[in-house]
């Protein structure tokens, strides 16, 4: 392997014994002796070593292409269409030489045999016949930098740095992707608008198709179509309203995948106050019939404030007839803003509506919840407070951390755009905690990841879509994430969710947004540009910054251990000039990206890089991981050893309590949201569950994805020595 | 076995119901059942268990298992299917006899409640395995697969021995023999699936397996504790008696198990390791039975792959590409309060 370390892999671990005294070398099961306690009662960590090990040494190895030269070996990858050649064009050869010597300089390890795996099987570049490797992590880091960087040579260096140290790493579908000839799009996700005509409901389907088959998730919004039962051309009970179109999409998704890659996956969100609401969510009962059961198709429910008043003051809650309501107010159901027109809307006697009892909704959901972890709640009036740019956020995707405007298109009776609206795409890409802190220079790392996720919205080939497209020239909007929050503070000996925690998690997110902001006015100024809807957005009036300036205690440490652990770095929080001189900036210059931060759930990338995932608690100290494509694998909690068991409590154990604190904490500097899942435990009731999401949103919670439930082995059943089972 | 203690003394009128059967059915005023006044805790605790852990093999989204079955070669694709079909054969009998024979010994009209329950679910389990067939194979090989099962030896010959006991008289044995094909001889075949799945091959089919093992240990549990509630009431010679026929009916079926694992998983070199997996779950069976175990530990070292695939407290880590998993129940319904309301 030429311009890579590979061989570095098969390092001296000692050989780990079996039982019966002999040598253990099968990699699958040395990586699952990691979930059962060895013969000291210890977790057999040196066995998930030894894992690695042997996988390189018996499978990457044996199964990789070698090559005389990097020369030799990038030719043979463009000539025979495995790479892109125009990825190369802009660079000097000596200097493609020179990046990929400074990527193997780095001495790179896959620290997890999952890491490894999930490389290997998922992102390297194979063979068109999927037998042999043709490339190690660090020429995918290369061919990522090559791409992104588009010819500057000090970007391209800069984000080899950034990736293969392991501060910053790129969402699935730009790692993925970038550089390969044969590809699916960069971009991680989309969110369309459907409105209340069936040119709409076309077009919505055919995004599904179209979008699914170019890469990442794809989240529908469905408030705006008429209910079950609703006239049309004014004869009544016409009319079925949203679950058969949840039919077509679901379908829709199974059907289109990426190349194989990715199998297309998508979401639906409904107002809580649509009259079709129970019926949304009974597609996914247990007993649900076939005929309308949900079953891979992703639920998000839209709550406005009004529901949790009505909720609390036990009252019944109006579901209003979005057909009849775009009539009255000459504007789609969705951006009316429920909280807003309540009373008036209830008083409207054209407009049609049924009533439910508010706390037994709730319940519902809770029931729901329970039995399949949806729907996802999006807190739309929270979400459009927070929201800098001018309109009401409607939706979010299928990770619910993308919370941007839109707004509707309409159509001609041959699916032509009457009207193109704007539809939204979002690449996302995420920093290291544990890795960023430590970094040499935190604001030139987030630079660079602005820099590069700015590259790939420019670069988005989004034309299926014309309203995605639109979208996306008018906002450049992208997500850099965050993960490894909980091994951060593992390794720093901080228990998640105490008080310093916290005001670590407030101070590293007051940070990267100043950062973020500065980086965006930058672009701004280089490019004499700045997003369209800058001028009516909080930004350039500059009250956004208002509680930066005005209130001294925001993104400032205020407990003796957040101190000490920025004085050992090698930054600091933006001091109160800083955030004076940055208003300045954006007032006068703008910003180049209408969206900067976005906190997804962070799944296959994390393992790559060696978090934990996110910013929530680990789900067990060994986690099971279950994909389609990769099996059972078995991952340790990143930068958990023997000594320092005690911090790394997992999720069901930390309670939804502490994780709600830490999201609020972060959220107040995010400009989009953050993917929150809520643990419980199977003893757990509904009541739980409600009290958790009456929380969350009081404490400014901006979306709850999913509910995962722990179900402990009846005593007597459990498999002995088993280290998941027993934590 | 620890974790349920056995009570010192069983009433002595329920002790005469094991020996003659339950009211219904028999002269005198029939009861009806009152789940407020509960003999056996364990009862209640595994009536709340089995019914929050319903589910139907139609949550699962097995077509996403196609592709990988597709990379199955037609050998390992007629292996699973006979090792389907047979698991077919022995969720059938515990279906529709075993648990159904059990109902007339109930202790307790809660126990009888809680056959039911298991009768119906193993139903439920022997259609989902036609939901795996029909989902993955053509016609002419799912017959093909049934019409293995009737013919197979060894595959009969673990039938009749199970239903032998079944159909007999003796209510104690008929709990051996179904506390053995719940924690014993279903694991020859659950094997293959853990194993495809350790392979990142049939996971969602895998999903449904940990499904129905998660039933089984239940089940396992629940009538191996039944049988010790009834052994704590014999006298000395019949409690010999029954240990010595346990053994023999696990020498028995274990020598069988092992022929019918020979025919099946000879031609891909699984022998030995299915073995070890079966001489582990044989322990477990006799530990439900609240026996010592028989196979020394070095020759019931499970491979870790399997072994950890089979843990039921499922910690898995889904995304939205996955199915929902093994690991969601169904919740306990408590209205929330004035004070939930406080914000």
């Amino acid at each position: 392997m030429v311009g890579g370390t590979m061989t570095g892999q098969v390092l001296e671990v000692p050989p780990i014994a079996g039982a019966a005294g002999e040598s253990i070398v099968d990699y699958r099961s040395l990586n699952a002796m990691l979930n059962i306690y060895g013969a000291d009662g210890r977790i057999q960590f040196e066995a998930d070593r030894a894992a690695v090990r042997e996988y390189f040494r018996q499978h990457v190895l044996p199964n990789t292409v070698e090559f005389g030269s990097l020369e030799d070996k990038l030719r043979f990858l463009v000539s025979n269409e495995y790479y892109e050649a125009e990825v190369f064009e802009p660079y000097r050869p000596e200097f493609v030489e020179e990046l990929f010597d400074q990527a193997a300089g780095y001495q790179f390890r896959f620290a997890t045999f999952m890491g490894a795996y999930k490389f290997y099987q998922s992102y390297a570049l194979k063979t068109f016949d999927g037998k042999r490797y043709l490339e190690g992590f660090e020429d995918r880091v290369c061919l990522v930098a090559l791409t992104l960087a588009g010819g500057d040579e000090a970007l391209a260096r800069g984000l080899v740095e950034e990736i293969v140290a392991g501060r910053f790493q790129p969402a699935t579908p730009t790692f993925l992707n970038a550089g390969k000839k044969q590809r699916g799009e960069s971009v991680s996700c989309f969110l369309i608008r459907v409105e209340d005509t069936m040119e709409s409901i076309s077009r919505g389907v055919n995004a599904a198709l179209q979008l699914s088959k170019r890469g990442g998730g794809v989240s529908l919004l469905l408030s705006n179509v008429r209910e079950a039962g609703a006239p049309i051309k004014k004869i009544e009970n016409q009319s079925s309203g949203v679950v058969p179109i949840m039919k077509l999409l679901e379908d829709s998704f199974s059907y289109a995948n990426q190349l194989g890659a990715r199998q297309g996956a998508g979401a639906v969100y409904l107002s809580a106050h649509h009259p079709d609401i129970m019926r949304f969510l009974d597609t996914k009962r247990e007993n649900a019939d076939e005929k309308i059961r949900i079953k891979t198709l992703s639920l998000g429910v839209v709550v406005p404030d009004i529901t949790f008043q009505l909720a609390k003051a036990g009252r019944p809650m109006s579901l209003f007839s979005p057909y009849d309501v775009e009539r009255v107010y000459g504007k789609a159901f969705a951006d009316v803003g429920i909280t807003e027109h309540y009373d008036q809307m209830v008083a409207d006697p054209r407009i049609r509506k049924t009533e439910i009892d508010a706390r037994g909704f709730f319940q519902t959901l809770a029931e729901i919840q329970f039995e399949s972890g949806y729907p996802y709640l999006l807190f739309e009036d929270t979400a459009t407070r927070a929201n800098p740019l001018a309109g009401r956020i409607t939706h979010s995707n299928l990770c619910s951390e993308i919370l941007q405007i839109s707004t509707p298109s309409s159509y001609n009776e041959d699916l032509s755009y009457s009207e193109v609206g704007k539809d939204i795409c979002c690449n996302l890409g995420s920093l290291n905690i544990a890795a960023a802190v430590d970094s040499p220079d935190l604001g030139r790392t987030v630079e660079i990841a602005v820099r590069a996720l700015t590259a790939v919205s420019e670069s988005a080939q989004v034309g299926s879509v014309p309203s995605v497209e639109r979208g996306n020239q008018a906002s450049h909007a992208i997500g850099l994430g965050q993960m490894n929050l909980h091994g951060f503070l593992g390794r720093e000996r901080i228990h998640y969710g105490s008080p310093e925690a916290l005001d670590f998690t407030d101070v590293y997110f007051a940070t990267i947004a100043y950062h973020a902001l500065r980086a965006s006015n930058r672009l701004a100024q280089e490019r004499g540009q700045t997003f369209e809807g800058f001028a009516d957005s909080s930004y350039a009036s500059g009250r956004f910054f208002d509680r930066y300036v005005e209130d001294p205690a925001q993104g400032v440490p205020t407990t003796p251990r957040v101190n000490e652990l920025v004085a050992a770095s090698g930054w600091r929080p933006p001091s109160r000039q800083d955030w004076l001189d940055l208003r300045a900036a954006v007032v006068k210059h703008g910003l180049f990206n209408a969206y900067l931060q976005a906190v997804p759930p962070t799944g296959s990338i994390s393992y790559i890089n060696n978090s934990t995932a996110s910013i929530h608690p680990i789900a067990a100290r060994v986690e099971i991981r279950k994909e389609g494509k990769i099996g059972r694998v078995y991952y340790p909690a990143p930068h958990m050893d023997q000594s320092n068991l005690e911090y790394f409590e997992d999720a069901y154990a930390i309670g939804p309590e502490k994780i709600i604190d830490t999201y609020a904490a972060a959220s107040r500097h995010v400009d989009q949201g953050l993917s929150l899942t809520l643990f419980f435990p199977a003893d757990a009731t509904t009541r739980d569950i409600n009290r958790a999401q009456i929380y969350a949103w009081s404490k400014g919670i901006k979306t709850i994805y999913y509910v995962r439930l722990r179900q402990e082995a009846l005593e007597g059943t459990q498999v002995e020595g088993c280290v998941s089972c027993a934590l | 076995m620890a974790a349920i203690e056995l009570a010192a003394e069983v009433p002595g009128e329920s002790a005469a119901a094991a020996a003659s059967g339950p009211a219904p059915g028999t002269s005198g005023p029939v009861e009806a059942i009152d789940w407020n006044r509960i003999e056996d805790e364990v009862d209640l605790a595994v009536w709340e268990r089995l019914t929050g852990n319903f589910w139907l093999p139609e949550k699962v989204p097995l077509s996403n298992d196609l592709p990988s079955w597709q990379t199955l070669t037609p050998a390992e694709q007629e292996l699973t299917n006979r090792v389907f079909a047979g698991l077919t054969l022995l969720d059938t009998i515990q279906g529709t006899v075993g648990a159904v024979s059990l109902i007339g010994d109930s202790l307790t009209p809660h126990e009888a409640a809680v056959y039911t329950n298991i009768s119906f679910m193993e139903s439920v389990h022997a259609k989902s395995y036609s939901s795996i067939f029909s989902t993955l194979c053509s016609t002419p090989q799912i017959d093909g697969a049934f019409a293995w099962a009737r013919e197979n030896l060894y595959l009969q010959r673990k039938a009749q021995i199970v239903l032998e006991r079944y159909n007999g008289a003796d209510p104690l044995a008929k709990k051996v023999a179904s506390t053995l094909l719940e924690s014993f001889l279903f694991y020859s075949g659950f094997y293959l699936p853990l194993y495809w799945s350790s392979r990142a091959k049939l996971t969602n089919t895998a999903d449904i397996i940990r499904l129905i093992i998660r039933d089984e240990a239940v089940h396992g549990y629940y009538i191996g504790y039944k049988f010790q509630r009834g052994l704590a009431l014999a006298d000395p010679a019949r409690r010999g008696e029954l240990r010595d026929l346990t053994f023999e009916l696990l020498l028995d079926l274990y020598d069988n198990e092992i022929d019918y694992t020979r025919d099946l998983y000879a031609g891909v070199g699984l022998v030995e390791d299915v073995s070890r997996f079966l001489r582990y779950n044989a322990n477990k069976a006799l530990m439900n039975l609240g026996f010592e175990a028989l196979f020394p530990a070095d020759e019931t070292q499970v491979n870790p792959a399997i072994l950890a695939a089979l843990s039921p407290g499922a910690d898995e880590n889904h995304d939205f590409f996955s199915g929902s998993g093994s690991s969601y129940v169904i919740g306990r319904i408590v209205p929330t309060e004035d004070s939930d309301w406080s914000f």
